[in-house]
């Protein structure tokens, strides 16, 4: 953490609440970019946003100064994104005709083109566990190392790399099959 | 390591998350293994082409009107918060004390009850009943003084009201 984000957090804590959007504003792109794959939905990833940075006004004090703000804000949204889901899918499992309902299947005849492999790819995502899901995005794409990575989710190194490996084994299975360019380095 | 064992180890390999240990071991093995290292080098190729597509496909952007939106929301009820916060400490630890003292009273009262009713009831059992009283009873000093302990479970702190007759207030003692 730099001296800037830990003088802004000094002063949010004496009660400067204007001084708690520059400190999180820097973050504001990984963090959407990271809770909307997790919920894989914009609006509700806005939702999720809005929810995280208020919990994480409200335990400012909390905070400690040697970890990485940044991580520490990825935990709090992880954690509101995984409320949320679990919250959804009480309400889906009440409703008999939308539980259990799969993300739609990778067209066959789907060409190869970026858009369609993007599209793959989150469907795929889609059809990963929750868990699994969340260690996908911290790894894979936002660069987060497997301790780091625990440390968000709250969970051992051990979990970790058990769900990474099957995360990364599911994505490859269904996108190997349609897209098999992506493994020849084209 | 044999072959089918470094398979399983691919996934996390492909992204060098494998343990130090484990990764010398699939190293060692891949080096001198043409069609392992094939599968190394396929499904690193697979993982980049699937998180380049992921971070491109997931990576929502905001807009300014959504983001002062959205902090003017957040610095709106944070103001609320510390609002409430700061009618200070005491204004906090209120509802603690008023529990804590609705607590007591109610304790107060019920144990005054028990031993009014009690005292009524043990008089009054031979009078209502008719029921002889001994010699001895009657003459037996009329109690004058009631004590009541009351004992902390957590700190094992006894605290002692003593009253008279009249259910008078004598004095206390822990």
């Amino acid at each position: 953490m730099n001296e800037t984000e830990k003088e802004l957090i000094a002063l949010v804590l004496s009660g400067r609440t204007d001084a708690f959007e520059p400190l999180v504003t820097p973050h504001r792109g990984p963090l959407l970019a990271l809770v909307s794959r997790l919920t894989q939905n914009r609006e509700e990833a806005l939702d999720v946003v809005q929810e995280a940075l208020l919990r994480a006004y409200r335990s400012l004090a909390s905070f400690d100064p040697s970890r990485s703000l940044r991580n520490w804000l990825f935990q709090i949204a992880a954690n509101e994104a995984r409320d949320r889901y679990r919250k959804r899918a009480r309400e889906q499992a009440a409703l008999p005709d939308v539980a259990g309902r799969a993300p739609a299947a990778a067209n066959p005849e789907a060409g190869h083109d970026r858009s369609e492999l993007r599209a793959g790819v989150m469907r795929a995502m889609a059809a990963l566990s929750p868990r699994e899901r969340e260690v996908f995005a911290l790894r894979d794409l936002e660069d987060l190392d497997v301790r780091e990575t625990s440390r968000v989710l709250g969970c051992s190194s051990l979990a970790v790399r058990a769900h990474l490996s099957k995360a990364r084994k599911k994505l490859r299975e269904a996108i190997r099959k349609d897209f098999p360019h992506l493994e020849e380095g084209q | 390591m044999k072959c089918r064992k470094i398979r399983k180890l691919v996934p996390l390999a492909a992204g060098n998350d494998l343990r130090p240990r484990q990764a010398r071991a699939f190293r060692v093995h891949v080096e001198a293994c043409p069609d392992c290292r094939a599968e190394l080098e396929a499904f690193r190729r697979g993982l980049a082409g699937i998180r380049a597509a992921a971070r491109q496909e997931g990576a929502a952007e905001w807009t300014e009107a959504e983001w002062t939106a959205l902090m003017a929301r957040v610095g709106a009820k944070a103001k609320e918060e510390s609002g409430d916060r700061s009618r200070g400490p005491v204004a906090a630890l209120r509802p603690h004390w008023a529990g804590a003292a609705a607590v007591g009273v109610l304790l107060g009262l019920v144990v005054m009850g028990a031993l009014i009713k009690g005292s009524s009831l043990w008089r009054g059992a031979g009078h209502r009943k008719g029921l002889p009283t001994t010699a001895e009873e009657q003459a037996r000093p009329e109690q004058d003084k009631i004590s009541v302990t009351m004992v902390s479970p957590e700190s094992g702190l006894q605290v002692v009201w003593i009253l008279d007759k009249n259910f008078e207030w004598k004095g206390d003692r822990e």
